[in-house]
C-alpha cells in the first residue's frame, strides 16, 4: 500500500523533474541575445541605421552557415548618442533583455554604458566610437575600430608632407572632441607644426558662420574638425560658404552619406581604417558581394566594423560551444584572448590585451561623392 | 575687422530669427493663439524649398512651393486644430500642448519622408567672397536684408493702411464688434495664420540655403521664435523683429570673446534678463500668466 507521504514525495519529485526538464528545454531553445545601443532618432540617427545594417548582414551569414546551436536575436535600444541614453539602454539590455553581447557606438555613450555592462557581465563591442580613452575602458569593453589616436597619428605626418604647418582645430566639446584636440596639440610640435587655434563647439550647434570668421583670422594652413553626425556636413558647408578655403581634414566619422553627398565636401581629406574591398580572402569577398547585391553600393567602414563585431561573436560562441563551455561575458573574453587572431572582413584582425583590434589606417580624399584612397 | 564680420554674420542670422518671430507675433497678436507649431511651419517650408529645388525647379518657383506649403499648413492648423479646441473652450495650455505635439508629429513625418540626415542647397548665392580684406559676404546676405525690409514694410503697410489689416489688429481686442461690422472673425483668423506662416518662408529658405536642414530644425526654430517674441514683447511685430535681430547679433558677437558653444546660451541669458527685469519685453505687453 502506498503511503500518503510517499505519494506526496513522489508527486513533488515528478513536478521538480518536470520543471527542471522544462527549464533545461527552455534554455536550450532560447536565443543568444545581442543588444544594440545605437542612436535611432535625432541628428545622429544616420549612424544607427548604418551600424544596424552591418550587424544584420552578419546575422544573416551566421544563420546561413548554421555556425551556432542557438539562433541569434538582435534587440535594439536607442542610445540617442547621449551618455544618459547609453546608461538607460545598457541597463535595459542587461537586465530586461538579458543580452550576453552588445554592440555600441559613440564615445560618450560607451563611457556611460561600460560600468553597467561590466557589472552585469555583458560584452560591449564598439565599432563606431573612436575616443582614445575607450581603450581598456572595462575588461568586457572591446573595440573593433581603431581609435582616433591611431587616425591622428596617421594624418599628422601627411599634413607635414603637404606643408601644412599651422593647423586650426574645430572640435565638439565632449570626450571625443577633447581627446582629438589633446592628441593633435601633442602631436603637432613633434612634427614641426603648430596649433593655429582651437575652437570648441557644442554638440548641438548648427551655426558656424561666426566661427568661420575666427578660423580665417587664425590663418591656418589646414583645418581639422572633430565632430560627428549631421553636424559635420553643416560645418563643411558653412566653413566653405564663409570663406574658409584651406584644406579641411577630419577622421572616420565622415564616412556617412550626408557628408559624401555634399558638394562642398569635395576635396575633404579624412582618415579611416583600411577598407580594401578587393581583398581576396573569402570573408571579405562574401561580405562585399552580398552587400553590393543587397544595397547596390559599396559598404562603408562602419558596415564593416559592425559586421565584424557580430561575426566575432559567432566565432567566439562557436569555439565555446565546441568546448562545452557556457557562452557568457567572462567566457567570451577568455576565448578572445586565447585565440587573438580572427578571419574578419578586411583581413585578419588581431586583438591586444585591452581587446582593441589592430588594423592599418588609410588616408582618403572625397572626390565626386566617393572616397578615394590617397595614402 | 573680426567684429565687423561677426556683426554681419549676426545680422544674417538675426534676420532669419526676426522674420520667423514676426510671423509668430503676428499670429499671436491677432488670434491670441500661442502657435508654437510655427516651428513646424518653418521646417515644412524649408523642406518644400529644398525638395522642389532639388527636383529641378528654379529657385524662385521653389520659393513659391515653399510658400504654398507654409500657408497651407498654417491654415490647416487654424481650421483643424486650434478652432476645434477653442470651440470646446480649450485653455491656453491645451492649445499650447496641441501645437507642441504637432511640432513633434511634423518632425517625425519629415524623418519618415526625407530621412534623418542633413540636406542642403548648394548655390553660388551662399558663397561668400572678400568685399574688404578680412570681410567676407555672400550675395545671400544682401538678399536677406532686402527681402526682410521689403516684407516688413509690406506687412506694416497692410496692417496699418488696409481695412483687413486694421480689422486683423482689432481681432484679438473685440471680435464681437468686428462681427457687428459684418467682418468674419474666422476669416480674419485664417488671414492671420496665412500671413504669419508666409513670414516663415524667407527664413526657412535662408536656413536651407546657408546652414542646411534636418527634421529637428522645427523645435529649434520654435525655441528661438518664442525667445524673440518674449524679448520683443508678446504680440508686438516690431518688437519681435528687433528682438530677433538682437538675438542673432548677440549670438554672433559672443563668439569674439567666448567659445561658440556659449553663443546660443547667450541669447537665452538675454531672454532670462528680460523675463526678470522687463517682462513686457522691448515693445510689448506683459507675458501672459
Amino acid at each position: 500500500m502506498i503511503r500518503r507521504r510517499t505519494l506526496l514525495m513522489g508527486s513533488a519529485a515528478s513536478a521538480a523533474l518536470l520543471l527542471a526538464c522544462r527549464r533545461a528545454f527552455a534554455e536550450e531553445a532560447a536565443s543568444y541575445i545581442i543588444g544594440t545601443l545605437f542612436p535611432m532618432a535625432g541628428p545622429n540617427a544616420e549612424y544607427g541605421a548604418i551600424f544596424t545594417a552591418g550587424a544584420q548582414m552578419a546575422l544573416a551569414h551566421l544563420a546561413e552557415d548554421k555556425m551556432l546551436r542557438k539562433p541569434v536575436e538582435l534587440r535594439a535600444e536607442d542610445s540617442q548618442a547621449t551618455p544618459q541614453g547609453g546608461a538607460t539602454g545598457m541597463t535595459k539590455l542587461a537586465n530586461v533583455d538579458h543580452a550576453v553581447y552588445t554592440l555600441i557606438g559613440f564615445t560618450g555613450v560607451s563611457k556611460a554604458a561600460a560600468p553597467i555592462g561590466q557589472r552585469n557581465k555583458v560584452v560591449m563591442v564598439n565599432g563606431g566610437g573612436v575616443g582614445p580613452d575607450l581603450s581598456g575602458l572595462a575588461p568586457l569593453f572591446w573595440n573593433v575600430i581603431p581609435l582616433i589616436d591611431k587616425e591622428i597619428a596617421a594624418i599628422i605626418p601627411w599634413l607635414k608632407a603637404q606643408g601644412a604647418k599651422r593647423v586650426a582645430v574645430l572640435y565638439v566639446d565632449d570626450p571625443l572632441g577633447n581627446a582629438a584636440l589633446k592628441q593633435i596639440s601633442d602631436a603637432l610640435p613633434a612634427n614641426g607644426g603648430t596649433l593655429a587655434g582651437s575652437f570648441s563647439i557644442a554638440p548641438t550647434a548648427q551655426q558656424f558662420g561666426p566661427i568661420a570668421a575666427k578660423i580665417r583670422e587664425s590663418t591656418p594652413d589646414a583645418v581639422y574638425f572633430a565632430s560627428y553626425g549631421a553636424q559635420q556636413a553643416q560645418i563643411i558647408k558653412q566653413l566653405r560658404d564663409n570663406g574658409v578655403s584651406q584644406q579641411l581634414v577630419t577622421y572616420s566619422a565622415a564616412t556617412i552619406p550626408s557628408v559624401r553627398d555634399l558638394a562642398e565636401a569635395e576635396g575633404l581629406v579624412f582618415t579611416a581604417q583600411l577598407s580594401d574591398w578587393t581583398l581576396q580572402d573569402p570573408v571579405t569577398q562574401r561580405f562585399v558581394k552580398d552587400w553590393r547585391e543587397k544595397y547596390h553600393s559599396d559598404p562603408t567602414t562602419y558596415h564593416q566594423n559592425y559586421y565584424n563585431a557580430v561575426r566575432l561573436f559567432g566565432l567566439l560562441a562557436q569555439g565555446l560551444e565546441k568546448a562545452g563551455k557556457p557562452v557568457d561575458g567572462e567566457a567570451l573574453r577568455a576565448e578572445l584572448l586565447r585565440v587573438r587572431k580572427f578571419a574578419l572582413v578586411g583581413g585578419e584582425g588581431t586583438f591586444d590585451d585591452n581587446c582593441n583590434i589592430s588594423i592599418p589606417i588609410q588616408i582618403n580624399r572625397m572626390k565626386g561623392g566617393k572616397a578615394e584612397r590617397i595614402g | 575687422m573680426l567684429l565687423v564680420q561677426l556683426l554681419a554674420s549676426g545680422i544674417q542670422t538675426g534676420l532669419i530669427y526676426a522674420l520667423t518671430a514676426a510671423g509668430f507675433a503676428l499670429i499671436f497678436g491677432a488670434t491670441r493663439v500661442f502657435h508654437v507649431a510655427h516651428g513646424a511651419t518653418f521646417a515644412l517650408a524649408g523642406y518644400a524649398f529644398l525638395e522642389t529645388a532639388d527636383a529641378g525647379l528654379a529657385w524662385p518657383l521653389a520659393c513659391v512651393a515653399s510658400l504654398v506649403v507654409a500657408v497651407g499648413f498654417g491654415l490647416a492648423m487654424d481650421a483643424l486644430v486650434y478652432r476645434p479646441i477653442l470651440r470646446h473652450e480649450g485653455s491656453f495650455f491645451t492649445v499650447f500642448v496641441a501645437a507642441f505635439g504637432m511640432v513633434v508629429v511634423v518632425q517625425s513625418l519629415l524623418e519618415l519622408a526625407f530621412g534623418r540626415s542633413f540636406v542642403a542647397y548648394s548655390s553660388p548665392l551662399t558663397r561668400a567672397t572678400a568685399v574688404l580684406p578680412g570681410l567676407y559676404l555672400a550675395p545671400v546676405f544682401w538678399v536677406a536684408i532686402l527681402v526682410t525690409i521689403l516684407l516688413l514694410v509690406l506687412t506694416g503697410l497692410f496692417l496699418g493702411r488696409t481695412r483687413a489689416g486694421v480689422a486683423l489688429r482689432a481681432l484679438s481686442e473685440n471680435p464681437e464688434l468686428l462681427r457687428a461690422y459684418g467682418l468674419s472673425a474666422r476669416r480674419l483668423s485664417a488671414l492671420a495664420f496665412a500671413l504669419g506662416s508666409a513670414l516663415a518662408v524667407p527664413g526657412a529658405v535662408l536656413i536651407a540655403a546657408t546652414s542646411g536642414l534636418q527634421p529637428s530644425i522645427g523645435p529649434h526654430v520654435m525655441l528661438i521664435s518664442l525667445a524673440a517674441s518674449i524679448v520683443g514683447g508678446i504680440g508686438s511685430l516690431r518688437g519681435a523683429v528687433a528682438a530677433g535681430l538682437l538675438l542673432g547679433v548677440t549670438e554672433s558677437l559672443v563668439v569674439a570673446v567666448l567659445d561658440t558653444q556659449w553663443s546660443e546660451a547667450a541669447g537665452f541669458v538675454l531672454l532670462f534678463g528680460f523675463i526678470l527685469f522687463r517682462p513686457s519685453g522691448l515693445l510689448g505687453q506683459p507675458v501672459p500668466r
